[in-house]
């Protein structure tokens, strides 16, 4: 809590070097033909998806709420974004082939054949209330941000008031989470149901840009979001907010009777979580293509919290590394690149079998390794964990193991 | 007597079983007073009342100079009205240095926003200086709380709430778990530091009582059954049928 921001951040410094370094590097090997398209894309999606797993270490690593509402949250982020891609670009297309008539289309014809344009796949032609920013870039960026916050503060402001913690807390936000997908599989929620919004890595106007070129300025926009998101989290946690978060974590009566309002507390850093999550969905859906609500399933949720338990929670490197080495090695996976490993009458194949090498890579490092990769680093910087003979931290339930810490 | 505290006719059932029964209690503004009584006389339970955790059924609690009802507070509200409270285990935060346990615990503005741009200043750690040499845990400043012996972590617990500033301590069981060295140093921190606030200490320990030297109140099934002097109720022959006659 004392020192300066970087005295209290070694890391800073350092994960913003490799990050700069890893960019220019892929940016150099991109523009000399060395990685494909599509690998630029992997890669900025996964910058994206380490942005998500800091949030996520934020509330679970930190405060001790293991939150499965995120995925929530970074799909709604998409979900903002994507709606003014699709209106921009489809006002272009039907501007375009309505130029060619006689008479000049009224925007009110534009609007209709844009309506039915995007909506034709969901059996209608209106805009629905929802859209009604969609025209305007600053306005859905603004929802970005405000929408995924707005449910996080609501939710949050009912749930943490009735204090509810731990594994019910885990229940509800899933449920929260599954709630909101099986609302917009349905065709009138308004966001084109199962469809969801597709077509979104063609940016509006940019129509001579090749892939090739988006995909870079994405991997820069995902770099640099993340960079701010690492120093935003470092700053959050290292002062005394983060002390407080740590405290609710192993103690939270202990904060209460000290006189801070505990559920203030929790809901500011689960809506800052949520506000971050949803600029990472924002960055993220574009490189996709596609964003629906599958996007939102179960096991969405558990995966942002597996990346943040691989790479050991409490610890916001560990987070990022954790999502990125996962997310990495099970694109390789599934790539199908792998060939199938025949075990006499048994056949391994790599799609199917990298679900159950994650499960067991995650009990692996429960059991084991509480501090995760991120515990690598650890090795490395020779910290050690304090010798209190098997006792956690505090009485809380999402309280640190004598593992996970550091002395 | 100046009150700081004073507890009404409160009682309080659990499925039917009234942990408190038409309990009364005042304590002055600068007092040291021990609460005894044997297990289940609800010790933990009047806490419970006072710092806001359990809500009583019917009873009045008055804080403070206008009389203000601690009922229906928050306990976080009620903390930050100036009553601190020690519980049994030590409960410190076992991940972080002693001295950001103590620079957590200063009173200070206890929002969320107040806490993200708070930057502690010499004041701070001159306070935190002063707090660690009355606890005797100067040397121990840089190390991990978890890593302290129990006796230290009571100490260091007892060292937040003073970090407070409260007006009303509450105290469970100081002592239990402790050597006979940690004991004395025990009560005298508990002395020193009732000569300015109000410490009320929750305790089975006669020995321990003796050598706090101060007011006694006797708790049997809910409500006081004595008060006075350790000697003056050590010869009730209530508090001797019920407490140590056996």
């Amino acid at each position: 809590m004392t020192g300066s921001f970087l005295a209290r951040n070694p890391s800073v410094p350092l994960v913003l070097g490799l990050l700069a370094l890893a960019t220019v590097i892929v940016t150099v090997m991109a523009a000399s033909g060395g990685v494909s398209t599509s690998f630029v894309k992997t890669l900025g999606m996964t910058l994206c998806l380490a942005l998500a797993a800091l949030a996520m270490d934020l509330v679970w690593g930190y405060a001790g709420i293991l939150s499965l509402g995120n995925i929530a949250f970074f799909a709604l982020g998409g979900y903002m974004i994507g709606m003014w891609l699709m209106t921009a670009r489809t006002e272009a297309i039907v501007a375009e082939s309505l130029a060619g008539q006689a008479i000049p289309p009224t925007p009110a014809e534009i609007r209709d054949a844009v309506g039915g344009q995007i909506f034709g796949v969901v059996g209608s032609t209106e805009f629905p209330a929802i859209w009604a920013f969609s025209g305007s870039l600053p306005a859905q960026l603004a929802l970005v941000v405000l929408v995924p916050s707005l449910l996080a503060l609501v939710f949050g402001w009912l749930a943490f008031r009735s204090r509810v913690t731990g594994v019910y807390l885990s229940i509800l936000t899933q449920a929260m989470t599954l709630a909101l997908a099986l609302y917009l599989f349905q065709n009138d929620a308004g966001l084109r149901g199962n469809n969801g919004l597709s077509g979104l890595q063609n940016l509006p106007g940019m129509g001579g840009v090749p892939q090739s070129t988006v995909s870079l300025w994405f991997l820069w926009s995902s770099a640099l979001m993340l960079g701010l998101g690492y120093v935003l989290c470092a700053w959050v946690v290292s002062g005394k907010f983060g002390a407080i978060l740590r405290g609710i974590r192993d103690n939270e009566q202990r904060v209460r009777f000290l006189g801070y309002p505990v559920e203030g507390f929790k809901l500011a850093v689960f809506t800052l979580s949520a506000a971050i999550t949803g600029v990472a969905g924002a960055l993220y859906y574009p490189q996709a293509g596609i964003v629906n609500p599958a996007e939102m399933m179960p096991i969405a949720s558990i995966y942002l919290a597996v990346w943040v338990a691989i790479g050991g929670r409490g610890r916001l490197y560990g987070a990022m590394i954790g999502a990125m080495v996962v997310s990495l090695v099970s694109s390789f996976f599934t790539s199908g690149q792998l060939p199938d490993l025949g075990l006499g009458p048994v056949r391994i194949v790599w799609v199917d079998w990298w679900l159950v090498i994650l499960g067991l890579s995650f009990v692996a490092v429960t059991l084991f390794a509480p501090r995760g990769l991120g515990g690598l680093v650890d090795l490395w910087s020779q910290r050690r964990r304090p010798a209190r003979h098997g006792a956690d931290l505090g009485p809380d339930r999402g309280s640190f193991r004598e593992e996970e810490a550091e002395a | 007597m100046n009150t700081l505290l004073e507890v009404s006719g409160v009682s309080v059932s659990f499925d039917g079983f009234r942990a408190i029964n038409n309990l009364s209690f005042r304590i002055g503004k600068a007092e040291l007073r021990a609460v005894i009584g044997p297990n289940g006389a609800g010790k933990t339970t009047f806490m419970d009342i006072v710092t806001g955790k359990t809500r009583p059924d019917k009873g009045r609690i008055s804080w403070g100079e206008k009389g203000l009802s601690l009922l229906g507070l928050s306990e976080a509200r009620i903390a930050r009205e100036g009553v601190g409270r020690k519980f049994q285990k030590p409960t410190v935060f076992e991940d972080q240095t002693v001295q950001s346990n103590l620079i957590v615990s200063l009173k200070n503005r206890r929002g969320p926003f107040a806490a993200l741009f708070y930057r502690p200043g010499s004041g701070d750690f001159e306070r935190v200086a002063a707090l660690a040499g009355k606890i005797g845990l100067t040397a121990q400043l840089s190390r991990k709380a978890g890593e302290l012996s129990h006796g230290q972590k009571q100490w260091l617990e007892i060292g937040m709430l003073l970090a407070q500033e409260p007006r009303l301590l509450l105290v469970d069981e100081p002592a239990a778990g402790m050597t006979l060295a940690e004991r004395e140093k025990t009560t005298d921190i508990l002395v020193e530091a009732a000569k300015t606030r109000a410490v009320v200490v929750v305790e089975h320990d006669m020995e321990f009582v003796r050598r706090l030297n101060c007011r006694v109140t006797v708790l049997h099934e809910g409500s006081v059954l004595a008060e006075g002097s350790l000697d003056h109720v050590t010869s009730n022959p209530d508090v001797i049928d019920v407490y140590l006659g056996r």
